[in-house]
């Protein structure tokens, strides 16, 4: 990482290292006012701390619905599919789109409307499933995108692709390119945290999804779990007490101390300020994680499973309580939205779970006053098939995995609510207005956060990465 | 670990954390020898690798790397701190020094030292390490049970040849050793 402070007492090593690579006098100089901007920041700071331009948000709590939820069950109303239901999705509307090995082999393609009821919700009208009641409460603070597309047909690669821009793994996650952007503005705590929902895994979430990939590994997410210890070695040894540990930090850092009086490389102060910061950590995300301080009127706005560690209500108030201490990138994962079949019962219980939680945490941003410099996002990474997977029956069916269009919805931060953007057409297989592309969302999300995503760059490789790779247009009408 | 080849072993490894992300699987925490092998040996899944190698930069294998990342975050000092295998690590430097060093805290803080860093201390070195050995020795003597927990971190048997609160004095001061930047940076 870089230095933390200006040091001239260089080491003969770390001298040509640097500076031995033919660089003249002017790179020399270049070198020492990048520093200088480094001292001015300190050890947390990104490298935009002022950004491009003005930022809409602080912070975003991304609530990933993993697994691909159904659109046509939530926000995506189709009452002319309802009335084809049973009929065979006519190629005219397939177009060729290819489809997955688990349903391209039936013989047909039997459409299915939804089962549930779809009513207006809030001055704004948004239309939305009987399945989200809670959610329909606050539909005005949201913007529901109903034009999502992507180009990933499977989990691992589409969700993949939401958190880093590409479907091949191995680039830096969404909050890593903000951490690594903006730095911290919290120094006892990570500027990137996950939290995943227990009990609800169905399709694997791979730990990269939260890597760092080639950006610095301080930028790494973060997962805290509930229980004794949420984040991985956080507590001391067994018979090792707080003033031991103390103790031994200070030697140690006495001893780091006389190392870098002979040695003069920065980097020793850098570790000292990251082992500080361990220190401190011990103590933060314990009390960050311990919701006996919340109030009674709070634990039950979000519901009787905020009460259960782990669940996603739970983890909606403590992202609440990490947006409050200045996380920069709170990343929740609720798993189990993969209903190739039963559906019904499935969503009926995914939405359960997330419903209230999400209107919960919408408004407790709001009776805080955080709502304004929060940008929620809600949604999974891709959308789900017309057209029943496996046996349509009256009271049920399945329904496999659809990239072409999709609903998400975003609060906050920015962004108008109360809106409906993009159009599906009427067997809400096709997008017909506004496509909004993946990429999009993320130019979208970072324009919010002051962000310009085409100049927000890592060379590695031998050429420039980025978030949204050589895409991305910022989604304007939804702009507030 | 002298030995070379073999299957791959599971060293220890944070409770939980493979059905976390993954909805099943059990690992099993090897025994014995397979617990100290070189980290070449240790058992990699794609989905979720050995935590404490992410966290100090391990490639992780989704792309070709020339040369490791080197970064300095607090998440390292934790499981340079805490992770049971640098404990227990720390405890048997500790069990070496008390065993081969001789008595006497000076000598004791100077084998420690050259043994980690290759070389020997300066004037400096050796009071801040003396000063660590003193204060942790008189608090681990005040709470005895707090010693004897620390020793027991880790699978291999604690010889019973030295006091308590000596050895798990030098254990943290074996902690400090395996934390110094001349142990940890490559230069």
């Amino acid at each position: 990482m870089n230095c933390s402070q200006v040091d001239f007492r260089m080491n003969r090593r770390d001298f040509f290292g640097r500076f031995g690579l033919g660089l003249g006098g002017a790179a020399l100089s270049g070198l020492m006012a990048q520093d200088a901007r480094a001292a001015a920041s300190g050890p947390f700071s990104g490298i935009l701390p002022a950004g491009h331009l003005a930022p809409r948000a602080k912070r975003v709590i991304y609530l990933f619905m993993s697994g691909g939820p159904s659109q046509l069950e939530t926000f995506d109303y189709k009452p002319e599919l309802v009335k084809r239901t049973g009929e065979d999705l006519p190629a005219s509307v397939r177009m060729g789109q290819r489809l997955t090995g688990m349903s391209a082999q039936q013989a047909s393609l039997p459409m299915a409307g939804s089962i549930f009821k779809f009513a207006r919700a809030g001055q704004s009208g948004t239309w939305i499933s009987e399945l989200l009641p809670w959610t329909a409460k606050v539909a005005d603070d949201l913007c529901v995108i109903r034009s999502l597309h992507t180009e990933a047909i499977n989990h691992d690669p589409a969700i993949t692709f939401f958190q880093t821009g590409s479907q091949i793994a191995g680039r830096p996650s969404f909050g890593s390119w903000l951490s690594y952007g903006l730095g911290s503005a919290n120094h006892n705590l990570p500027a990137f945290v996950v939290l995943i929902s227990k009990d609800r895994i169905d399709q694997p979430l791979y730990s990269r999804l939260w890597g760092n990939g080639f950006l610095p590994s301080q930028h790494q997410g973060v997962l805290f779990r509930s229980g004794r210890e949420p984040v991985l070695y956080l507590q001391n040894p067994d018979g090792v007490s707080g003033e031991s540990r103390r103790k031994l930090l200070d030697r140690w850092a006495e001893m780091e101390h006389l190392q870098h009086r002979d040695l003069g490389d920065p980097e020793i102060n850098a570790r000292v300020a990251q082992y500080e910061m361990a220190f401190r950590m011990q103590t933060s995300v314990p009390d960050v994680m311990n919701l006996s301080g919340e109030p009674e009127s709070v634990l039950d706005l979000y519901g009787p499973e905020a009460r259960n560690p782990g669940t996603f209500a739970a983890n909606c108030l403590l992202a609440r309580r990490l947006a409050e201490r200045d996380v920069r990138f709170i990343q929740l994962y609720h798993p189990g939205w993969d209903q190739h079949g039963g559906l019904p019962g499935g969503i009926r219980r995914q939405c359960a779970d997330v419903d209230r939680a999400s209107y919960a945490l919408i408004t407790d941003l709001r009776q805080r006053g955080m709502l304004d410099d929060t940008l929620v996002i809600w949604g999974g990474e891709f959308g789900r098939t017309n057209y029943s997977q496996g046996k349509l029956t009256p009271t049920d069916y399945g329904r496999d995995h659809h990239p072409r269009c999709f609903s998400v919805w975003m609060a906050g931060g920015g962004i108008r609510g109360g809106v409906s953007h993009g159009r599906t057409d009427d067997f809400g297989y096709n997008i017909v207005e506004d496509p909004v592309h993946v990429h999009d969302l993320q130019a979208t999300a970072l324009h919010q956060l002051g962000i310009h995503h085409e100049r927000l760059t890592f060379r590695f490789q031998g050429r420039d990465y980025r978030l949204t790779d050589v895409h991305g247009n910022i989604i304007r009408p939804i702009l507030a | 670990m002298d030995k070379v080849g073999g299957p791959s072993v599971k060293p220890y490894h944070p409770d939980g954390l493979w059905q976390m992300t993954m909805g099943g699987g059990q690992y099993q925490v090897g025994k014995g020898d397979d617990l100290y092998r070189r980290s070449l040996y240790t058992y990699w899944k794609r989905t979720v690798p050995p935590p404490s190698m992410m966290t100090l930069d391990a490639a992780d294998r989704s792309y070709c790397v020339v040369r490791r990342q080197s970064t300095s975050t607090p998440l390292q000092a934790l499981v340079l701190l805490n992770d049971p295998q640098m404990v227990e690590a720390s405890r048997h430097v500790a069990g070496r020094t008390l065993r081969e060093a001789g008595v006497g805290t000076e000598r004791q803080v100077r084998f420690a030292f050259a043994l980690v860093t290759g070389r020997r201390p300066s004037k400096d070195e050796v009071a801040v390490m003396g000063r660590l050995m003193d204060e942790q020795e008189a608090q681990f003597q005040k709470d005895l049970p707090a010693a004897e927990r620390l020793l027991k971190v880790g699978d291999k048997p604690v010889p019973g040849e030295h006091p308590p609160a000596r050895l798990a004095a030098a254990t943290v001061l074996a902690q400090l050793l395996l934390n110094h930047d001349e142990a940890v940076m490559r230069r």
